[in-house]
């Protein structure tokens, strides 16, 4: 299991060196001068001179590969034109905000999609299972950004329920930061009434973000366990007596659960992709609103430096994802 | 504790399909009293397996049972409720199933799933589950009844560590956890090993006897049948044609059916009547050695870096014209055997002579040209048939590969193939799936023979096929290379085929020839320990012995 | 199966085609009891009419083009409008028909992309394996290890805004979905006996690859291209929506949404209308696939 581990982390950073070359190859990719964009339309000849050196653009590709490298190993991103600060600082201020809105729409799409999932399978082609399939295929289709306007003009505008936009209102003091996770501060500093707020703002946001996960967890999920409840060792449970709620819920789901284990993993890279969207509807300060006011004021190093976040992000979930798998079955361990 | 054990009376069930209604069971008509060991013989479709099934609830979902009734125990079970069920499911009727491999949860220890199971029962009898330590005990002890070594650590291991005995030895021990006083066994040698099943067949017999066990065993082995059962049914297309003692059935068979499907089982104690049409007198032209493998190794690299031998420094010669056996169990290296001399596989070293020609060194077109020569035949007909494609595209495929026939001469002798292996010229139209398995077959042999070729090897062609077709491809076999001057290769695991149509045989085990000379002496006088304990487990599972066995003292 | 009868006249075409013509009547049976496939069916054929015929039909044809009219700007959904009009006053329904026409060109284009990129690597990838295969995965995987949306927000933002690059960036993202897809089928179609049939009469690879990989990897691509229709819809909407893709006033529904949404929320159906055009044509196309696999594919029908 320690080798299987071992394994599994040095490929992380063979893929997490891959992806360092993928956006050097994007960078680089770009027609035209990256010094002139950099500078800007009104740039003068000397403006993008000085540029092109300062940032190393005078040198070969492989150089400035060997450079882009190098300054990433010691965590140097870069720095964002707009703010001049660097890269690294702002992602990670705003990584957190990300990560608890991924983190609690991920949750959601567990905690409903898995038993929904059962459900369905279990009452196959009942009312159930059509209701969830609809609803599944239905999930996936809705456009994000669509569905959360449609959510803020129904809840936020018209009910009045909940807060349209952002993450706390300007008004209220943040917790001390410690996580970074404002549901999580705040409990820590005691502050029910700011968990309250910040719980309200993240509901609208994490339940556009989960939606299309929460489907694919369900399809999965359900259609593993019809194919496990189908399979011979569940037959011979049923004809040596067990019973039927310990075979759903513990014989067939643990089977079950590896494939949707999988997607789950699949769904979280998706999701940090997707919050480029609803946190542009939701203004929702995290690394997604960042890269996407980034990328409109051709501001380009930080939504390279977010693309490298995201992509880490992914990768450890994915890592995570294969070291479950290999806890739960006993024919990868013993592999 | 007068009535009947089981009593099933004129039950019959229908299965909904996209089509209609399908009559699985047929006025079935069965009791088994107590201490009894019936068996019930029939092949693919019989609906033997839908039978045995009903008794314990656990029939195909759209079943719709017609009329009639099955009694456990004086209670009627046709309609029970789910709820009853758990009282007679696993504890009073309970099951072995086929298939080792699939019917045990792989992400489970073995004693973990042994040990829910009596949970379970406890449970169920309303006692209140005991300890988890005095479930392991009486887990520890069912495996220990099985004939399983060392309970404690077996206890702790997943099923993907055992071997296929291994695995049908938990299953049984499963079975036996509840005390059952009726036990349904399906299939539970067919995918094992020969001389494994005779070991699990022999652990059968004696629980029988130890416990005392009422026992339903089905298969479509009637060897297998023999050896646990004192009564026996037959069932054909969802009806039992007949039965009574094991031993009259198979001595005076009443039904037609039945006749035919004891006449169509190879016998291993009989020496083929093939002797004399052997050597294909005069037609064949060069009489000497076709085909040659000289120090043949395969080793196999695992991704851990281990080494594995699956052949190891095989010498053999095939004559022109003769049939040569290849015999051996899973793992003995017959079947890479087999794809190394066609040069499917690429040996480690070594060399293979074909026609007085050393083929191992060839590549690329020389190889491809040479393949005309030499043809495969394979185990399953079911997948060596592209799916997509019809049978007419099939058959013409070498020919559009290694010719430059025209399209019409390809059609024309497409015709001419299909006659040769006695199927309709229409057929050419249809695609693989509406085929029967033995149709199948002999369209994997028509491909094989399209581009006349010296050697056919055939790959265990037989073993996906029910009795009665086997007997009738094997026949097939014998007859095509009269006539068309073949040479076979034939590999199988079934001593008793390969007494029926091999002239010289090799026995191979964990990738050596453990012995080799012509078929009738090896049968005979079998001189390696190997041979002698192979030929037994087949005896064992063979109709003859048995016959005289269990017509004795009854 | 009728016992054939052995005939000495030639067959009709009927006759001949039997199999063949049953099987698609069985196909188009079961595609035709499930509602779900049927309302999929129909919302696409709705989708290709208006992308098809689209300057026909809507009400305001010169409203796409950039003719304005402000004395009729933002007003509600009306018997003139029925879908109401936009900040330029042009008539928001005939955008949106206008509209299919561009979501389908992005739609092929990138599914079509994508899988001339993606499935002749994946046979290949498959059936060679050795070194080959290892570099054409690692590839594959390294693209997938970054969420498709990030990776070509990354690419937009280098080539700049735009729908050729936006098109562009989400071609580049596409192909490695089918890689695994196909590596995957081909390396268990490769297992079947009827390819190594195929080598033991001395078939050469590309013959193999051609007549029995290909078409028993189609299903599988056939469903994920019907479904990958709706979703490189979606993505092209969601980069328009950014601001990223194709560029108001161009009639996208994306970036209608994306002006739409300044105009919240007391002007809601301006944006509500685009967005339901997007829903139901990728909900469309999900169906249809869905259907597709559930006849192509019934080992997974529950899939």
């Amino acid at each position: 299991m320690l080798a299987f581990a071992f394994r599994k982390v040095l490929t992380l950073v063979g893929t997490m060196i891959g992806i360092a070359a993928l956006t050097f190859v994007i960078t680089n990719v770009a027609p035209g001068d990256p010094a002139r964009l950099v500078a800007g339309p009104n740039a003068t000849e000397d403006m993008v001179t000085t540029i092109r050196t300062e940032y190393g653009l005078d040198k070969s590709l492989p150089e400035q590969f060997v450079v882009y490298m190098s300054d990433l190993v010691t965590g140097d991103l870069g720095q964002s034109i707009v703010t001049t600060r660097p890269v690294l600082e702002e992602v990670l201020r705003y990584a957190p905000a990300t990560l608890e809105l991924v983190f609690v729409a991920m949750a959601l799409g567990i905690i409903v999609g898995v038993p929904m999932g059962m459900l369905s399978a279990v009452y196959k082609d009942g009312p159930i299972d059509h209701a969830t399939r609809i609803f599944s295929i239905s999930g996936v289709a809705l456009p994000a950004f669509w569905f959360g306007i449609i959510l803020q003009l129904t809840f936020a505008v018209d009910l009045g329920w909940l807060p349209v936009s952002g993450r706390l209102p300007l008004v209220t003091r943040p917790p001390e930061t410690v996580t970074g996770l404002l549901l999580v501060d705040s409990l820590l500093a005691g502050r029910l009434d700011t968990f309250w707020t910040s719980l309200r703002h993240i509901i609208l946001p994490a339940i556009v973000l989960s939606f299309p996960c929460l489907a694919s967890i369900l399809r999965v999920n359900r259609a593993e366990m019809i194919e496990v409840l189908q399979s011979d060792y569940i037959v011979a449970a049923r004809a040596h007596g067990i019973a039927s709620f310990r075979i759903v819920a513990i014989y067939a789901l643990k089977n079950a659960l590896l494939p949707t284990l999988a997607m789950i993993g699949l769904r979280f890279g998706w999701m940090l992709g997707s919050t480029v969207l609803v946190e542009t509807v939701f203004d929702w300060p995290g690394i997604g609103l960042y890269a996407v006011s980034s990328a409109l004021s051709s501001d380009f190093k930080p939504v390279i430096g977010v693309t490298l976040v995201i992509g880490f992000f992914f990768i450890v979930a994915n890592t995570l994802v294969d070291l479950a798998y290999a806890w739960i079955d006993p024919r990868l361990r013993s592999a | 504790m007068t009535g009947p054990l089981l009593d099933i009376q004129n039950y019959r069930l229908d299965i909904g399909t996209f089509d209609g209604p399908v009559h699985v069971l047929k006025d079935i008509n069965l009791t088994v009293n107590r201490g009894d060991t019936l068996g019930i013989v029939g092949e693919s479709g019989s609906g033997k397996t839908v039978l045995v099934r009903s008794v314990l609830g656990i029939g195909p979902k759209a079943s719709k049972v017609v009329e009639g009734t099955i009694a456990f125990d004086g209670q009627d079970i046709t309609a029970l409720p789910e709820k009853d069920w758990t009282k007679i499911r696993g504890i009073r009727i309970s099951m072995i199933f086929q298939d080792p491999m699939t019917y045990l949860n792989p992400l489970f220890t073995v004693g973990q799933q042994i040990s829910d199971v009596i949970a379970a029962h406890e449970k169920a009898s309303g006692y209140g589950v005991s300890l988890k330590v005095t479930r392991r005990a009486r887990t520890e002890e069912l495996l220990d009844q099985v004939g399983l070594p060392n309970p404690a650590m077996l206890f702790d291991q997943y099923p993907h560590q055992l071997s296929g005995g291994m695995r049908q030895r938990v299953l049984i021990a499963m079975a036996l956890s509840g005390k059952p006083d009726l036990l349904i066994a399906d299939e539970p040698t067919t995918a094992l090993d020969v001389t494994v099943q005779a070991q699990v067949l022999d652990l059968i017999n004696s629980l029988v006897e130890k416990l005392n066990l009422t026992v339903i065993m089905i298969s479509h082995d009637i060897g297998a049948i023999a050896t646990i059962a004192k009564r026996c049914a037959v069932m054909y297309k969802g009806e039992i044609v007949e039965q009574g003692l094991t031993a009259d059935i198979l001595s005076a068979p009443k039904h037609e059916y039945t006749r035919r499907l004891l006449a169509a089982v190879p016998d291993i104690d009989t020496a083929a009547a093939k002797v004399a049409a052997e050597p294909a007198v005069g037609a064949s032209p060069k009489p000497g050695v076709l085909l040659e493998a000289i120090g043949l190794r395969k080793v196999y690299r695992s991704q851990s870096g281990t080494e594995v031998t699956a052949v190891d420094s095989i010498n053999l010669s095939v004559a022109t014209g003769e049939i040569f056996g290849v015999v051996g169990e899973s793992g003995s290296g017959k079947s890479t055997l087999a794809r190394m001399l066609l040069r499917l596989i690429e040996p480690t070293s070594g060399d293979i002579i074909f026609d007085g020609k050393n083929i191992s060194g060839l590549t690329g077109e020389p190889l491809r040209l040479m393949r005309r020569h030499m043809q495969f035949v394979f185990q399953n007909p079911h997948s060596a048939l592209n799916g997509r494609h019809t049978i007419g595209d099939a058959i013409g495929e070498p020919l559009r590969i290694q010719t430059n026939m025209s399209r019409r001469d390809i059609e024309a002798r497409v015709e001419a193939l299909l006659d040769i292996v006695q199927l309709p010229k229409m057929f050419k139209y249809r695609y693989p799936h509406e085929l029967s398995g033995g149709q199948k077959q002999r369209i994997c042999i028509a491909r094989a023979i399209a581009l006349n070729p010296h050697l056919l090897i055939l790959d265990e062609p037989t073993s996906a096929l029910d009795i009665s077709v086997q007997a009738q491809v094997l026949d097939f076999l014998q007859e095509l290379r009269a006539e068309l001057d073949l040479t076979y290769v034939f590999i199988s695991h079934n001593l008793a085929v390969i007494r029926q149509i091999c002239d010289r045989t090799i026995v191979m085990k964990r990738g050596v020839i453990v012995e080799q000379g012509e078929t009738e002496r090896l049968f005979l006088s079998p001189q390696h320990e190997y041979t002698k304990a192979l030929i037994e487990s087949g005896r064992k599972t063979s109709r003859a012995a048995n016959l005289s066995a269990s017509a004795g003292p009854q | 199966m009728t016992t054939p009868v052995e005939l000495s006249r030639p067959l009709t075409f009927r006759e001949r085609h039997e199999s063949k013509i049953r099987q698609w009547r069985l196909y188009a049976h079961m595609f035709g009891k499930s509602f779900s496939s049927m309302l999929g069916l129909g919302l696409v054929v709705i989708f290709l009419l208006l992308a098809a015929f689209g300057p026909w039909l809507a009400p305001y044809p010169e409203d796409t083009v950039g003719a304005f009219n402000m004395a009729n700007k933002l007003m509600g959904p009306s018997a003139a409008h029925w879908f109401g009009t936009d900040e330029m006053g042009s008539d928001i329904l005939s955008r949106v028909i206008i509209g299919a026409r561009t979501s389908l060109w992005i739609g092929l284009i990138i599914t079509g992309v994508g899988a001339i990129i993606g499935v002749p690597l994946g046979i290949i990838a498959g059936y060679r394996g050795g070194w080959v295969r290892a570099v054409i995965m690692r590839i594959t995987e390294l693209f997938l290890a970054v969420p498709g949306l990030a990776l070509a927000l990354a690419i937009v933002a280098a080539l700049g805004p735009g729908i050729t690059n936006c098109v562009l960036a989400l071609s580049l993202v596409w192909w490695p979905g089918y890689v695994r897809l196909v590596e995957a089928k081909t390396l268990s179609v490769k297992e079947e006996l009827f390819v190594e049939s195929a080598r033991s009469i001395g078939a050469k690879t590309p013959w193999i690859l051609w007549h029995h990989i290909l078409p028993n990897c189609m299903s599988p691509i056939i469903v994920k291209m019907s479904m990958d229709m709706g979703m490189a819809i979606l993505s092209a909407a969601s980069l328009g929506f950014i601001g990223l893709g194709a560029q108001p006033p161009a009639p996208e529904w994306g970036a209608m949404i994306s002006v739409a949404r300044t105009y919240m929320p007391d002007w809601w159906w301006y944006s509500l209308f685009p967005g339901a055009a997007i829903f139901l044509t990728v909900l469309g196309f999900n169906l249809l696939g869905d259907g597709l696999r559930d006849i192509l594919d019934p080992r997974s029908r529950d899939r």
